[in-house]
C-alpha cells in the first residue's frame, strides 16, 4: 500500500484548498458538518459520521436556480453556475454512494443541469470507516465501510498516516504532489456488524401495501420530516419564487418531504394522500420499491442518520425486519 | 424539443386574454424569440409550466391545438397563488413557458374507433384538443360523443364552441350541470347520471375523462357498468408539479409519475392508486 504522513495529508489538503474549494468534515458547535474550509486545521478527522452527508453539495438545501431580473419592459434570465472546481475531503463510502443513488434519478435525461454541473465540478476524497456505528448498516446494502467505488481517491488510516488508493482519473489528477512511501501490507479490515438486516426483494413490497402495519407504525410519526432531511438520498424538492429587490426575482429550489401534510395538496384544496399512514408508506415503499423499479438502486444507503434522528423512535431497519416476516 | 436546461423557461407574451367562464381565463401566449416559437411543437394531451415571474410557476395542460393555433392557450382556473398573479395579468405582459411535457393522449391508437369524451369543469381544458383534432380529422375516427358538465352553468367553459362542435358530423354534444340557475334549461344532476342515461357503447370505444378527482373516480365506475374496459377508459391527471421532468418527486402514483408517464394514463395502469397512494 501506498501510504502518507498525516503531516504531509495536511500540507498537501492545504496546497489543494488553494486551487480548489475545499470542503471537509468540520466541527461547527459540536457537530460535523460538511463545509468550506479554508485550509486542513479546520478539518475534523475523529467521527463516526457526519450529521448531514455532502448531499447537500449537490442538491442545497436551498439553491438558486434562476436570476429573474426585470428590465424595462422585458425579462431577463440568468442560471447561476459554480466559479470554482470543488474537492471534498472525507466523505464517507455510504455517502459517496448515495451521490451514485441520486445519479440514477439527476443524471437521466433529462439531466438536471445543476446537480450534473456540481458532480462534474467535484472530486471526492473518500475516508474510510474504521468501524461501523452502532446504527450503521451499510453491509446489509451490498456497501462496506472501506468501500472504494463511487470514490475517486480512497484513504484509510494505518500506523504513521493514511492508506491512500487512487480510484479514478479525477483522483489521479489531484494526487500528484502528495507525497507516498510503498508500505508492506495492506490497510486493516473496517469492524463490521455480524448481524445482517434482511432487505426485502422488490417483488416482497407490493402484497403489504394494504397492511394495517403502516398505519401502525404511522400512528406515533409527528411529520416532523427530519428523516428526509438527514437521509443522503431524499431528493424531493419544491421550486418557488422570491423577490431579492425591487426588480430582481430569484427561483429557488429547496428541499421537500413527501411526509410534508401539504406535500400533495393542490390549489384548490384537494389532497390526494392526506393521511399519515400514505405517506410514511410512501417513503418507504419509494426507498426500496418504486425507486428501484424506477432508476435501478435501492434509496437507502445504510447510514442511519434517520434512526439516530427520529423523534419518535422509527427504525428503518425495525421496519425493513418487519416486512421481511410480515 | 430538447431543453438545454429544462429548468429555464421561454418567455412568452400574453397576446389574448380571454373570459371563459367564473374565474376561468382563456390565456393566449406567444413565445417571443421566432426559433422557439418555431421548436416549440406539442401534442394534444401534454402540459406546460406558466411562470408568473416574482409568484412562481404552476403546470397547465395545453388546451390549444397545435393543428389550430398559432399560439399557445391555457384555461385557468382562479384557485391559488400563480393563478391569481395569472388573473391580474393584462395583454402585453411576459410571461414564462416550460415544457412541453408529459406524454400526450394515444391518439393513433384512438383512430377508427368511436371516442367518448367526459370533462368536468376545468377538467375540459386538456380534452379540447382532442375534441378540435377529433373535428379537424373527422374520417379518421368513428363516432364522437361529448358529455361536458360543471358545477353550475357560470363554470361550462367553450360555451362559444358549442355550436360548432355539435354542427360536426357524427358527432353528439350533451350538457349538464349539477345545479341550474334561471338561465338554465338543460340537464341537471352529475356526469355519471347524464352518463348512464347517454349510455354509449363500449364496442370499439374509448372513453377520455377529466375532471375532479371525486368526478374521475365515479365516471369510472359508471364507465364499467356500461361495459368499458379498463384499458379502454383513458384519463388524464394532475398533480403539484415542481419540475415535469421526473426528478422532484411531486406527482407519483406508486411507481409511476404523472409528469413522465402519464398525465394520460389508462384505468388498467392506475386504477390501484386512485384510492390510495
Amino acid at each position: 500500500m501506498k501510504v502518507s504522513t498525516k503531516d504531509d495529508l495536511m500540507a498537501w489538503l492545504d496546497r489543494l484548498a488553494e486551487r480548489y474549494t475545499l470542503i471537509a468534515p468540520k466541527d461547527v458547535e459540536g457537530h460535523i458538518l460538511y463545509r468550506p474550509v479554508a485550509g486542513s486545521e479546520e478539518i475534523a478527522f475523529d467521527f463516526t459520521k457526519a450529521a448531514l452527508s455532502p448531499k447537500e453539495h449537490f442538491l442545497p438545501s436551498t439553491q438558486v436556480i434562476l436570476s429573474i431580473e426585470r428590465k424595462g419592459e422585458g425579462i431577463e434570465l440568468k442560471e447561476p453556475s459554480l466559479e470554482r472546481e470543488r474537492i471534498i475531503f472525507g466523505i464517507r463510502p455510504c455517502d459517496a454512494k448515495a451521490l451514485r443513488v441520486l445519479d440514477a434519478l439527476f443524471l437521466e435525461e433529462p439531466i438536471d443541469p445543476y446537480y450534473a454541473e456540481r458532480r462534474e465540478k467535484t472530486t471526492l476524497i473518500g475516508l474510510a470507516c474504521r468501524e461501523m456505528g452502532d446504527e450503521c448498516f451499510c453491509t446489509s446494502l451490498g456497501g462496506a465501510p472501506d468501500d472504494a467505488s463511487d470514490v475517486d481517491l480512497m484513504l484509510t488510516e494505518v500506523e504513521g498516516g493514511y492508506a491512500v488508493q487512487v480510484v479514478t482519473e479525477k483522483g489521479k489528477a489531484i494526487v500528484g504532489d502528495l507525497p507516498l512511501k510503498e508500505v508492506e501490507g495492506s490497510p486493516p479490515k473496517p469492524i463490521v456488524h455480524e448481524e445482517k438486516v434482511p432487505i426485502p426483494e422488490l417483488d416482497a413490497w407490493p402484497q403489504h401495501f394494504n397492511d394495517e402495519y403502516w398505519a401502525r407504525l404511522a400512528d406515533r410519526c409527528l411529520s416532523c420530516r427530519l428523516c428526509t432531511y438527514v437521509c443522503p438520498t431524499c431528493r424531493c424538492f419544491d421550486v418557488r419564487d422570491y423577490p431579492s429587490s425591487d426588480d430582481a426575482i430569484e427561483r429557488l429550489r429547496a428541499w421537500d418531504s413527501c411526509l410534508a401534510e401539504g406535500y400533495r395538496r393542490i390549489a384548490g384544496g384537494y389532497n390526494p394522500r392526506p393521511t399519515k399512514m400514505q405517506r410514511l408508506r410512501n417513503r418507504f415503499y419509494c426507498k426500496f420499491y418504486y425507486y428501484p423499479k424506477d432508476f435501478g438502486p435501492v434509496a437507502c444507503v445504510g447510514c442511519g442518520r434517520c434512526i439516530i434522528n427520529c423523534p419518535v423512535n422509527i427504525d428503518i431497519v425495525e421496519v425493513l425486519r418487519d416486512v421481511a416476516t410480515l | 424539443m430538447a431543453l438545454k436546461n429544462p429548468y429555464r423557461p421561454y418567455l412568452g407574451t400574453l397576446v389574448g386574454i380571454k373570459d371563459l367562464a367564473t374565474n376561468i381565463k382563456l390565456f393566449q401566449v406567444e413565445l417571443n424569440d421566432p426559433q422557439e416559437r418555431e421548436a416549440f411543437t406539442y401534442r394534444p394531451g401534454q402540459f406546460a409550466f406558466v411562470s408568473a415571474f416574482g409568484v412562481g410557476e404552476a403546470p397547465f395542460s395545453i388546451t390549444s391545438s397545435p393543428s389550430r393555433s398559432q399560439v399557445l392557450e391555457f384555461a385557468i382556473n382562479r384557485v391559488g397563488t400563480v393563478t391569481s398573479a395569472l388573473h391580474r395579468m393584462s395583454e402585453g405582459d411576459v410571461v414564462g413557458i416550460r415544457g412541453p411535457f408529459g406524454n400526450g393522449f394515444p391518439l393513433e391508437e384512438m383512430e377508427g374507433k368511436n371516442i367518448v369524451i367526459l370533462g368536468g369543469g376545468i377538467g375540459g381544458a386538456p380534452l379540447r384538443p382532442i375534441i378540435h383534432t377529433v373535428i379537424d380529422n373527422r374520417s379518421k375516427y368513428g363516432k364522437l360523443t361529448i358529455l361536458w358538465a360543471a358545477r353550475n352553468p357560470s363554470l361550462l367553459i367553450f360555451t362559444d364552441e358549442f355550436d360548432e362542435w355539435r354542427a360536426a358530423p357524427d358527432t353528439e354534444l350533451h350538457l349538464t350541470v349539477d345545479r341550474a340557475d334561471e338561465t338554465w334549461t338543460g340537464n341537471v344532476g352529475l356526469i355519471t347520471e347524464l352518463l348512464e342515461k347517454v349510455a354509449p357503447s363500449p364496442e370499439n370505444a374509448v372513453s377520455i375523462t377529466c375532471g375532479p378527482p371525486i368526478m374521475i373516480k365515479f365516471t369510472m365506475l359508471t364507465l364499467k357498468k356500461l361495459g368499458f374496459a379498463p384499458e379502454q377508459m383513458i384519463m388524464t391527471l394532475e398533480a403539484k408539479m415542481k419540475c415535469g421532468i421526473g426528478k422532484c418527486g411531486r406527482c407519483n402514483l406508486g411507481d409511476k409519475f404523472i409528469c413522465t408517464d402519464g398525465p394520460v394514463f389508462n384505468y388498467a395502469e392506475v386504477s390501484e392508486f386512485l384510492e390510495s397512494f
